[in-house]
């Protein structure tokens, strides 16, 4: 459905536009782009919190407000700029998991380990070896798009448990977590 | 070497303080790369890459199963009758400081785009608020909401229980567009 929005022009002219904005203006959507980004996630555990729970109506209301919230996201993160053509847009996502893998998730695991904190480690390890997946899966797709292709239409597993991103088949085992290939969404 | 598989979400635990904060850190990188993609999803079929769309979809997927983990780490995923409170609690928040603020300043400074995203959320953050606030009165009586539908303006997330209003009230999109919950 946020397909046709994208493509659709009578409803892209309501959405709040990029702007120069001034620094302190700046900040303000910057964090509030960060909160309504964990509001999205923080629902939709608690609506499988619900759902576990017996509380399935309590469940679709939560997946209902995470999807405003993630509409909130996209439009402060539009209003920054942070939102260009998918060659600029996969350089951005390269950057990003880049930054993750060689940087964040290094310093976050030797803290956590100094600390003696084992399922911190264990929740920093899971991220750290799906990002390097997606820094591999970002490269290659920006070279399709600079090329002017796109990619291949093979399927895209994800590991429900650890996040762990393969473009073809699921594994039999996750090689990350050990969850099984049932166990994998495919898109 | 994997390790067996425990099908469960890292646990909450008691942390160092930065080790804490780290953990939220990521949860914070973590659901905006989730919100990035998807965003980013849109534009890639709109440029008539939807197989690049599909992947970016795949790994925002892969960023929420992180932000669950580190949530989880984080102690923060509660009974519902306890997140209930504290979705009520995060909205009242921003409704009552955040975007407040954030909007004297969007004016001070003359960013009228700023104003417009910053009202369209504002604006939501009020239906949620008091949506939570009923939802969280059954549930503390151990009732489930209704089984009415839910629906949301993809423009400016205005949420409504029932049936979408012919227009949005906040950004005037047809109710059309509304997604149903």
């Amino acid at each position: 459905m946020s397909d046709t929005i994208a493509r659709d022009e009578a409803l892209e002219k309501r959405l709040p536009k990029p702007e120069e904005l001034n620094p302190m203006t700046r900040e303000s959507l910057a964090a509030a782009f960060a909160g309504e980004s964990q509001a999205a996630e923080k629902y939709l555990v608690w609506a499988e919190q619900a759902e576990a729970e017996g509380y399935p109506n309590v469940g679709k209301l939560f997946r209902a407000i995470s999807f405003a919230e993630s509409r909130h996201a996209r439009n402060h993160l539009r209003v920054m700029g942070g939102i260009k053509s998918t060659a600029e847009n996969l350089l951005a996502a390269f950057e990003g998991e880049s930054f993750e893998v060689d940087e964040m998730y290094p310093a976050y695991h030797e803290i956590a380990k100094l600390q003696g904190n084992n399922q911190a480690v264990r929740s920093i390890n899971y991220a750290l070896k799906s990002e390097a997946d997606h820094k591999g899966q970002y490269t290659g797709a920006r070279e399709a798009v600079m090329a002017g292709k796109d990619i291949d239409d093979a399927p895209v597993n994800v590991c429900l448990a650890c996040g762990h991103t393969i473009i073809g088949d699921a594994p039999e085992k996750c090689p990350y977590c050990g969850a099984t290939a049932e166990l994998y969404k495919t898109f | 070497m994997a390790e067996p598989f425990k099908n469960t979400p890292p646990a909450p635990e008691h942390q160092g303080e930065m080790t804490a904060a780290n953990i939220a850190a990521a949860l914070a990188g973590e659901s905006q790369a989730s919100q990035k993609y998807l965003a980013f999803a849109d534009v890639a079929d709109g440029e008539g890459y939807p197989n690049v769309a599909r992947l970016f979809r795949a790994v925002a997927y892969a960023e929420s199963t992180h932000a669950r983990n580190h949530l989880s780490v984080l102690g923060a995923i509660g009974t519902t009758e306890e997140n209930l409170k504290a979705a009520l609690g995060g909205e009242t928040f921003e409704i009552d400081e955040m975007y407040a603020a954030y909007m004297a300043v969007a004016k001070l400074q003359e960013n009228k785009s700023a104003q417009t995203t910053i009202r369209y959320a504002d604006a939501a953050e009020k239906d949620h608020q008091a949506i939570y606030d009923a939802v969280g009165k059954g549930v503390d009586n151990k009732q489930d909401c209704g089984t009415d539908a839910v629906h949301v303006c993809p423009i400016c997330g205005h949420t409504v229980i029932g049936d979408a209003p012919d227009e949005c009230p906040v950004c005037g999109t047809a109710g059309v567009y509304f997604k149903e919950f």
